[in-house]
């Protein structure tokens, strides 16, 4: 047998999770899609004593527009985001950046939340998240929070989550009416993770200028990285080269990405520039004609 | 793989000399670290665990502090093992008089092998350049609690 | 010290029989078919997640079968690729399809196919060429380079358009 022994523990609510999480701490690790973490186990990379299978929590598997948010419970399959027709309605960068995660095998298991918190900052779900200023809604021993995208990721793979917190909900804020959005990546092969992923967000004014542009990228560093200066460049301004040009310097600034096999930081970093002009030119397009598809 | 930067400290370089060989204050800036225990003349046994992704594990392992040139350098030399593989540190510290301060010029030589290299380069130089950090944020803390 | 690894009684339902096992939770849905069953007919390849060659339908979904526990199938139901063909006489028409035009060399990924382009083709009668390459992006062949195997799916929604 490929994976190392453990404990297996098939919880049906929260709240018997949440207990066998703080009765085993660090030695349990909680099993959701399972797309990233058996992998793991099958190379024996990770080692947990005690599993804490979510998926016979029912009440999990939900998508709910709700004051302001598209709430994604902890069970929702990356599938169930993608074929949601509010989510194609409210959330469409998010529609966008779930098509790009794995292939269809994957998405039928693996979860929104479950990426999110598993926190690969190649990953499209963080991306979108930070995009989106959204946050993790947790569940702990003490009770419930929400953990805002800026506190959740701390480096690779690592967040602020402890280790008796389950993450029960992602919460992306609506983008605002008439935005237009983009979502491109770069990767070796489709449904790899990205070398480099841009999403954008984009409200134009009647003059066709920017009112308001957020860009967020993954794959160029620890955590998903809101490049603040770019965006801030981009205010009052129409998306002329002088300005995109601007805005891929800022961009390139703001990143520290790593070398490794695939990439090296220099390809990211030119990559992440040439990719945030595309993508913002694409959002602008689609804000022009008042943020459908 | 080369981990390398400097970090700057509001003391002069003979008040941060002997922050940097005091085990307690090590033991508690360094990130997971359990146990530090004194077994030698520059010479520790340390209890760490560090957890990246599902891959958590305790290393064990010993610490030297060689070549010591008061208050200017010394260098580490750190070996540890444990389930997800080994680590081997081979780190020059420099510190160097800066204004009323000190600036601690660091370079890292990290090798790691066993089953936790399986999570690749880019993931580890950035866990390993994060936990640095973490590491130093904390030694300043540190001096700022003793001046406080 | 390694911990005790814990035993669950399950009752799965694969090609529509019931079995009921003992496994351990650290038996893989893969080899629970391959060694537990005899269901061979399931390939293991990179048991990682990347080469698709364990794909089976769980509840008629494609998913990965090394990447999920035995234990994770309990009430479930699972089909293989020794579930396609109506009886031992004739084959399913994605089978035809990819033998007549040929969409397997070496054998060794078909299963893996089969099994995500029967949900496919049932989800999409009338894919295109762009919408097949998509479907079956989640899946390796080191021998066809691909091109027969996009005739093959093609050959096979209609067929099955045809059969309707």
């Amino acid at each position: 047998m490929k994976p190392p022994r453990f404990r297996y523990f098939a919880p049906t609510s929260v709240d018997e999770a949440v207990e066998l999480l703080s009765t085993h701490a660090d030695a349990a690790k909680v099993l959701a899609g399972g797309q990233s973490l058996v992998p793991m186990l099958n190379l024996r990379l990770a080692r947990p004593e005690v599993l804490v299978d979510i998926n016979r929590i029912e009440s999990l598997s939900y998508l709910r527009v709700e004051d302001g948010h598209l709430a994604v419970g902890a069970l929702a399959r990356h599938r169930m985001v993608e074929k949601a027709p509010e989510v194609a309605a409210r959330v469409p960068v998010l529609q966008e950046a779930v098509r790009h995660v794995g292939h269809v095998q994957i998405r039928n298991r693996g979860t929104v939340t479950g990426s999110i918190v598993h926190a690969d900052p190649s990953a499209e779900m963080p991306a979108v998240l930070a995009l989106l200023d959204g946050s993790v809604r947790v569940v702990g021993p003490s009770g419930t929070r929400d953990i805002p995208w800026q506190e959740l990721f701390l480096t690779y793979f690592t967040t602020t989550l402890g280790p008796d917190e389950l993450a029960v909900e992602t919460r992306f804020p609506l983008p605002p009416a008439g935005a237009g959005w983009s979502f491109m990546e770069v990767a070796r092969r489709h449904g790899d993770f990205a070398l480099v992923a841009v999403a954008a967000l984009v409200t134009a004014d009647e003059t066709g200028r920017v009112k308001e542009a957020r860009l967020s990228l993954a794959g160029v560093g620890g955590t998903p990285v809101r490049p603040e200066r770019a965006e801030a460049l981009l205010a009052g301004q129409a998306l002329e080269d002088d300005v995109l040009a601007a805005v891929a310097d800022a961009v390139r600034e703001a990143i520290e990405p790593e070398s490794d096999i695939h990439a090296s930081a220099e390809y990211r970093r030119h990559v992440a520039g040439v990719l945030a002009g595309r993508a913002l030119r694409a959002a602008m397009e689609r804000a022009r004609r008042g943020g459908e598809g | 793989m080369q981990i390398q930067g400097s970090v700057t400290f509001d003391a002069p370089p003979e008040r941060v000399w002997e922050l940097f060989n005091d085990p307690e204050a090590l033991r508690r800036a360094t990130p997971g670290c359990e146990r530090l225990d004194k077994v030698g003349e520059d010479r520790y046994e340390a209890v760490m665990s560090v957890g990246v992704a599902a891959i958590k594990g305790t290393y064990k392992g010993t610490i030297e502090i060689r070549d010591k040139e008061p208050p200017h350098r010394y260098r580490l030399a750190i070996e540890g093992s444990g389930s997800p593989g080994f680590v081997n540190i081979d780190a020059s510290m420099e510190f160097v008089p800066a204004g009323g301060g000190t600036q601690v010029n660091y370079s890292w030589d990290v090798q790691v092998g066993g089953p936790v290299a399986g999570v690749g380069q880019r993931v580890l130089g950035g866990v390993g350049r994060w936990l640095i950090g973490e590491f130093f944020k904390k030694m300043q803390a540190e001096l700022r609690a003793d001046a406080s | 010290m390694l911990p005790e690894s814990s035993r669950h009684r399950i009752r799965v339902t694969v090609n529509g029989q019931v079995y009921e096992r003992e496994v351990e939770a650290r038996l893989l849905l893969s080899d629970f078919l391959r060694y537990e069953l005899g269901l061979t007919g399931t390939h293991v390849g990179c048991e990682h997640g990347v080469c698709g060659a364990c794909t089976v339908q769980l509840d008629g979904q494609p998913v990965r079968s090394c990447l999920m526990f035995a234990v994770q199938a309990d009430g479930r139901e699972i089909r293989t690729v020794e579930g396609l063909a109506p009886d031992e006489e004739r084959l399913h028409p994605i089978q035809e399809a990819f033998w007549e035009a040929h969409g397997l060399q070496c054998g060794f990924c078909t299963p893996g196919f089969l099994m995500t382009v029967e949900a496919f083709l049932r989800e999409n009668p009338d894919p295109t060429d762009e919408e097949i390459r998509e479907a079956i992006s989640g899946n390796l062949c080191r021998c066809t380079g691909y091109v027969n195997i996009i005739k093959a799916v093609r050959l096979a929604a209609e067929k099955l358009r045809a059969g309707r």
